[in-house]
């Protein structure tokens, strides 16, 4: 956060006063007049540094760039407004989906939180224990989601990521309005992928899974760390768009990415009987055998819990040890020795002395 | 090819130590193990801040895990060659010998085997009192190693030691899926500990130790040459096998101009 806001500082220095290149189509209220300004930001009652800038050039890119802003920001009815709720993403916006002439919302996906394991409530509805103790623990849409950016995939005859030209020229054919035609290529073809990359995924888990705090008031594992001890973590570490993250594991191959569910649960990804399943997926390791379920992926060297890991982890300590500390144990005499060549504490025989 | 035992250059006498075919052999085992290290390590240390461009200056996640399984099948393949090469010569030399002077009894070849350079045997023990005895000033007289010190040897079963352990469990974990249908996928969490602990005791042996011996050492610095030329100095053969130099010197009739050890 503190680099945040001193980056944020320094961009404010330098570009004081900067202007957008376009005013985007749907800004009816003119509402980047101010918010254009990269410095528009201030403290609020809790003490938290919050910006409001809004940066045109990579709000188009998002899938929410056609909506006005106050289909999100609702209760804004006066310029210049009073400070803002936070947005409801459940409510119904003023888009209508297409393919049933309804009106959009992402009430489905919320609804599918809560059947998941990170929802507040159990099974039956009631606040869990842990809900009710550190309801901030539990995510909601934005503390996964900020406003995504499109990740368009160019398939165009091997073309270089983004969009396709030559693929939306085709489009461009019919749907003249070439706006429209961008905005429902990246719309689709970042659905195609992952909206975000693996590394970044990984990233949004770590926010809560990775703090230790939040892994001692759930009693869980260090499973970020763990992961990213393992093949998967390391490969997607180092750019990897291949390599699973989080979510290609805890999500049973079809359903919604909101739908991770714990691993006590019989129809999770990683329940006791689902896991070669999981494993075994036509892109993943679809030659492997069952055992592969055997293989451990969040291994902590746990003495009770991964006693083979803990022992061979000590086996390898101990040898690596033993083994240069010796030798570098005799490096150092060695060059100790040269100090003196030829002093010794016993007098050597002397019959022996030239090798003759 | 016949390598005479004691060559001049220059005036200066040079010992005989290893063979054309020893010297490539171990060629391709440093430059093998090089890359792999240069190609595996950045894995191991992902977070650190020269991981990645080490990595990618490999070829990164795309390219990097093939030079890996390339050089790795390469030093595999060296060391089926270099195990056929020992037995090969054991039977040539040894066993022919025997069979030569009709004396091949098991007896006889267990005896042959054990009398091989680089088997340890009761003159390491020794030399290793002598080591210790001379390095902590209770003699000032050093060891008299042979053609082989209990170091080299150390030094050539290293190898002996890490390659069983490091290529089967790389060629495990290349192959996961299909290994899965025949062992527990435990075996492959084994295997990554084997591989990536043991990668990293030959690599930090290898830097402190085996370069202390050729590279760092205030003899050999900036590199000792017997690896390029299979030929050791005279100097450098009284100082590291004073037994063979010795002995060799009394072969070759050069008896009267044998040098004191230091």
């Amino acid at each position: 956060m503190k680099n945040m806001i001193l980056l944020l500082g320094l961009a404010l220095l330098a570009t004081v006063g900067g202007v957008g290149e376009e005013v985007f189509a749907a800004d009816e209220l003119n509402c980047v007049l101010c918010h254009k300004y990269r410095g528009l930001s201030r403290v609020d009652k809790e003490g938290n540094f919050r910006l409001f800038y809004i940066n045109e050039k990579m709000f188009k890119k998002s899938p929410h760039s056609r909506l006005k802003c106050i289909d999100c920001h609702s209760d804004i009815d006066e310029i210049p407004h009073k400070p803002a709720k936070k947005v409801d993403c459940t409510k119904e916006c003023h888009l209508e989906e297409p393919s049933s002439n309804e009106k959009f919302s992402h009430k489905p996906v919320s609804e599918i939180l809560d059947r998941s394991v990170h929802s507040k409530y159990d099974e039956n509805g009631n606040l869990k224990e842990m809900a009710g103790k550190y309801p901030e623990d539990y995510p909601h849409c934005k503390d996964c989601h900020d406003n995504p950016l499109y990740r368009p995939l160019s398939f165009f005859k091997g073309e270089a990521a983004g969009i396709s030209r030559r693929g939306l020229s085709r489009c461009k054919t019919c749907h003249t309005k070439g706006e429209f035609a961008e905005t429902f290529y990246a719309h689709v073809t970042s659905r195609l992928q992952k909206m975000r990359s693996p590394k970044e995924i990984v990233g949004i888990c770590a926010k809560c899974h990775g703090d230790p705090g939040f892994q001692e008031r759930h009693e869980l594992d260090a499973v970020v760390t763990s992961y990213q001890e393992t093949f998967h973590g390391k490969a997607v570490h180092f750019g990897s768009e291949e390599a699973p993250d989080c979510i290609d594991c805890h999500v049973v191959s079809g359903e919604s990415v909101h739908f991770i569910e714990g691993r006590e649960s019989p129809t999770s990804a990683i329940a006791e009987g689902n896991v070669a399943t999981t494993c075994r997926t036509a892109e993943c390791h679809a030659d492997a055998g069952e055992n592969i379920a055997g293989f451990q992926v969040h291994v902590t060297y746990d003495k009770e819990k991964y006693p083979l890991q803990h022992y061979m982890l000590k086996f390898f300590t101990a040898l690596m040890a033993g083994v240069l500390y010796f030798f570098v144990v005799i490096i150092f005499l060695e060059l100790l020795r040269r100090l003196f060549p030829n002093f010794s504490f016993v007098k050597s025989s002397g019959t022996d002395e030239h090798g003759h | 090819m016949k390598y005479p035992r004691i060559a001049y250059r220059n005036g200066k006498r040079y010992f005989y130590r290893f063979s054309l075919v020893q010297r490539i052999q171990h060629i391709i085992l440093f430059t093998t193990v090089i890359l792999l290290s240069l190609t595996g390590f950045p894995l191991r240390y992902y977070d650190q801040p020269w991981a990645e461009p080490l990595y990618n200056f490999f070829g990164g996640i795309e390219v990097a895990p093939w030079i890996h399984r390339i050089t790795g099948s390469v030093l595999l393949g060296l060391f089926v060659f270099h195990t056929g090469y020992w037995i090969y010569l054991f039977f040539k030399n040894r066993i022919g010998r025997l069979r030569r002077e009709k004396r091949l009894t098991v007896g006889n070849a267990i005896r042959e085997f054990f009398s091989q350079e680089m088997i340890p045997n009761a003159k390491d023990g020794r030399d290793l009192i002598d080591m210790f005895k001379y390095l902590l000033y209770f003699s000032n007289r050093p060891p008299r190693y042979d053609r082989m010190s209990w170091k080299e040897k150390f030094d050539y079963f290293a190898p002996y030691w890490g390659i069983p352990i490091l290529g089967p469990a790389g060629v495990a974990l290349w192959f996961r899926d299909e290994i899965t249908h025949y062992v527990p996928g435990i075996v492959l969490n084994a295997f990554y500990i084997m591989h990536t602990d043991e990668a990293l005791l030959a690599a930090l042996f290898l830097f402190f130790v085996h370069w202390y011996n050729v590279h760092y050492s205030p003899e050999k610095f900036p590199l000792g040459t017997v690896f390029l030329t299979g030929y050791l100095s005279e100097s450098d053969m009284i100082h590291e096998h004073y037994a063979e130099y010795v002995k060799i010197m009394k072969e070759e009739g050069l008896e009267h101009e044998i040098k004191p050890q230091h």
